[in-house]
């Protein structure tokens, strides 16, 4: 391979080996084990120093938006759920409160379908930090790692399977509650993750926290000063590393959070290790509110607004009475129609706020559903950080800032 | 049978050389969306992938005989597919992981290729979106059975 | 704020942002193209220091064509705890933009991060942003012809729009006109029974 383009905007970017004078134009990716998904950052160093890199995305483009502009919006939640693909069901949540905004019906979700949303939605973020942990140790060699958090996850996914039917996509959050109550044992294997997490969580840091070659590997890598993360729109942990105290969860509360006491994890050194204690702080915090919901599911009560129009009647009542069944087909056939209006709703994700600005004009197929996706805007602060680095401590950088292309590709 | 120190033991090359391919089947690193994520998942200790031989994932195409296509595949990703797979030295295989891959799944828009069979050769599809661990590791095992069937040919067989 | 040489589109379903103040997500403006930048540096100034997002819609039937949305949020830019980040303003800033010529002034020298959300605007709308120092598509191939996210690019893709989807045929092993029978029937009964009560089992699982 040995073509030489000689200025962006080229129309391949599958010949980028070049050497010239000092420097040698390398692509790295978009397969490679270590940019956490299709990423192509093409990097002209010197020796191991990267002098320049610019970033190629769209390897994942699937056309998600303009997929959901086609479907119902009781179907637009199955492809929206596929971006992050990490944490779906909080991308299931943001765009069902925000429809639910659309709708004026944000006030009647019943209490129990709040609590399990947030029980989910803290349970996905756990999970979606597990596989940061696990993929970030495996970019700086430590692979046991990989398997301590994998483990912890298949509990977690086991209860999201349990509860909304898959591991993964569950389809579990609708417009108006969720899909289904808790089945019968859900809450004593809940109670079983519950005991074990702390003991697990400080098996993790026996492992990592202190461990010498991983603070020589992350300690004063990818310096975020606190005015870059805001003029670089950073958000989460990457933000709240660098000393901002800006949690979706505390200044917009959604789906009850108010009423859960947690604390917000903010460190001020803005390096890759400050990241990477950030996160692991938030997954205990996590733990925290899941044990806090736990308390409120132990009584019963409905998980679905009453309102046949917009929630599917029970599937007992089909056989019973007209009204149902013809609601149930409505429902299925050809959706509701939300009134025209456009509504930007964001929710915490593992990532940072993700938003949803959707419009309606009326119809029963969403007008525009535009993501905010807090991925790619992370993953643009790597323009700031990675000239004048090695190679390796890219890798660490790109990890710290966790992006997940579904997201930033849509 | 006991087995003696010394002995010979007589068998075709073929069939020897098809259990060894067979134990041994080093998938590519080729995760792409949310398969990929169950394909890592494939990896950990509930599942194990590495019980039935495929102890690494080679990032290297040159170093790996598997290519499992974990996920959407879209417009720009097309072509490094089809790259990485002529990359990738014979005997070969592929799994065509998850409904996007097989068939576009539920994206039939502009973005994605609708099945990437439309760009390599494919000899197991999966279905499901994502599909289970389990549901992986049952393709990785058609595949095995594949080869000690000789499947495309023959234990040096082209792609 | 809405500028009067913006042409109206109030009241009408396409003019979503007239409709609904009771939603009160962020605060709403809508300006014109010529006051983009000016406005912009006003609302940093006024401590809206984050640009969160921009993005597009096409409204196809409408004059100006399309909107961009500027998405900001009043975040401190140095350390802070969450009690003092509070409750930050939004703010949501509409621009029209015709169909046209399609073009807006970039602002990729205010925030840096406006960078790959305008070459996306561009890559998707088509519309083009002045002054941006590396316009160029970024999700589709560059060789790709067309701005997908416009309301007249067909869904599918201009090269397979005009094959038809795969038709799946169901065949069925009972022939048509067999009378219901057998565990269909038995099974909607004991459906039925459950949900009269007559039989014990809210929660029984299949």
């Amino acid at each position: 391979m040995s073509a030489a383009p000689e200025a962006p905007g080229r129309a391949s970017t599958l010949d980028v080996v070049e050497v010239k004078g000092n420097t040698m134009t390398l692509s790295m990716g978009p397969q490679h084990p270590s940019t956490h998904g299709v990423l192509q950052v093409i990097v002209e160093v010197s020796g191991e120093i990267v002098e320049k890199a610019e970033m190629e995305i769209g390897y994942l483009h699937t056309g998600i938006e303009k997929s959901a502009e086609n479907l119902f919006w009781t179907q637009a939640g199955t492809v929206i759920e596929r971006m992050d693909y990490l944490n779906p069901l909080g991308n299931a949540l943001c765009y069902v409160l925000a429809v639910e905004k659309l709708l004026g019906i944000g006030a009647e979700i019943p209490e129990r379908a709040q609590s399990i949303r947030v029980l989910v939605t803290e349970l996905s973020r756990i999970a979606s930090h597990c596989v940061w942990l696990g993929t970030g140790g495996i970019d700086l060699g430590a692979i046991s790692t990989f398997f301590y958090t994998f483990d912890i996850r298949e509990d977690i996914l086991d209860l999201l399977e349990q509860s909304g039917g898959a591991r993964m996509h569950p389809n579990y959050l609708r417009i108006g509650g969720v899909n289904g109550d808790l089945p019968d044992g859900f809450l004593a294997r809940l109670d079983a993750l519950i005991e074990k997490f702390p003991q697990r969580m400080r098996e993790l840091r026996a492992l990592l926290q202190n461990n010498p070659i991983l603070r020589d590997r992350m300690i004063d890598v990818g310096i975020v000063s606190a005015q870059d993360a805001v003029a670089w729109g950073l958000t989460g942990p990457a933000l709240r590393a660098s000393g901002i105290g800006y949690d979706v969860r505390k200044a917009f509360p959604y789906s009850g959070y108010e009423k859960y006491a947690f604390d917000v994890p903010i460190r001020d050194d803005g390096d890759a290790y400050a990241r990477f204690l950030v996160r692991l702080d938030e997954m205990d915090e996590a733990m925290r509110i899941v044990g806090q919901v736990r308390k409120e599911l132990d009584a019963p009560g409905p998980i679905m607004i009453a309102d046949p129009k917009i929630a599917q009647p029970p599937k007992e009542t089909i056989a019973l009475s007209m009204e149902a069944l013809i609601h149930h087909f409505k429902i299925v056939s050809e959706s509701f129609r939300v009134p025209p209006g456009d509504v930007y709703q964001a929710i915490e994700s593992p990532r940072g706020e993700l938003g949803y600005y959707l419009v309606s004009n009326g119809n029963n197929r969403p007008y525009r559903v535009r993501t905010r996706p807090p991925s790619m805007y992370n993953l643009q602060a790597m323009k700031l950080l990675a000239p004048g680095n090695l190679i390796a401590d890219i890798v660490v950088m790109i990890g710290s800032l966790d992006p997940v292309f579904g997201e930033v590709d849509r | 049978m006991e087995m003696m120190p010394g002995q010979f033991m007589l068998g075709k090359i073929d069939d020897v050389a098809r259990w060894a391919q067979a134990s041994s089947v080093w998938p590519l690193t080729m995760g792409l969306a949310c398969c990929a994520i169950e394909m890592m998942s494939v990896t950990n200790s509930t599942y194990d992938i590495a019980r039935f031989g495929s102890e690494v994932f080679r990032a290297s195409p040159r170093q790996a005989d598997l290519m499992i296509v974990s996920g959407r595949v879209a417009q720009k990703m097309g072509p490094i597919i089809k790259r990485l797979y002529d990359q990738m030295a014979d005997p070969k295989w592929v799994i065509s992981m998850g409904a996007c891959a097989s068939s576009g799944g539920v994206f039939d828009n502009y973005a994605i290729v609708q099945g990437v069979d439309t760009i390599v050769p494919v000899d197991v599809y999966v279905p499901g979106c994502p599909p289970t661990p389990d549901g992986l590791l049952y393709a990785l095992n058609l595949i095995q059975q594949q080869i000690r069937q000789g499947g495309r040919g023959g234990i040096l067989a082209k792609a | 704020m809405p500028s009067s040489q913006v042409p109206s589109i109030a009241g009408t379903a396409l003019d979503p942002t007239a409709v609904r103040p009771e939603i009160a997500d962020a605060e709403i403006e809508r300006i014109a193209p010529v006051q983009l930048r000016a406005r912009l540096a006003e609302l940093r100034a006024e401590g809206f220091t984050m640009l969160l997002d921009i993005g597009g819609v096409d409204y196809l039937e409408r004059e100006p064509r399309f909107d961009v949305v500027y998405h900001l949020l009043a975040l401190p830019d140095r350390p802070a705890t969450v009690a003092e980040v509070g409750v930050p303003r939004r703010l949501r800033l509409l621009v029209g933009v015709p169909g046209d010529p399609a073009s807006l002034p970039s602002i990729c020298d205010l925030w840096p991060n406006a960078d790959w959300a305008e070459r996306e605007i561009y890559d998707l709308y088509g519309i083009v942003f002045e002054g941006h120092p590396d316009l160029k598509r970024i999700q589709m191939p560059s060789d790709w012809v067309g701005y997908p996210l416009r309301k007249d690019y067909p869904l599918r893709g201009p090269a397979r729009e005009a094959t038809p989807r795969p038709a799946f045929a169901l065949k069925s092993n009972v022939p048509a006109g067999t009378p219901p029978g057998g565990k269909v029937a038995a099974a909607l009964q004991k459906q039925i029974a459950r949900a009269r009560g007559q039989v014990a089992g809210n929660g029984e699982k299949p």
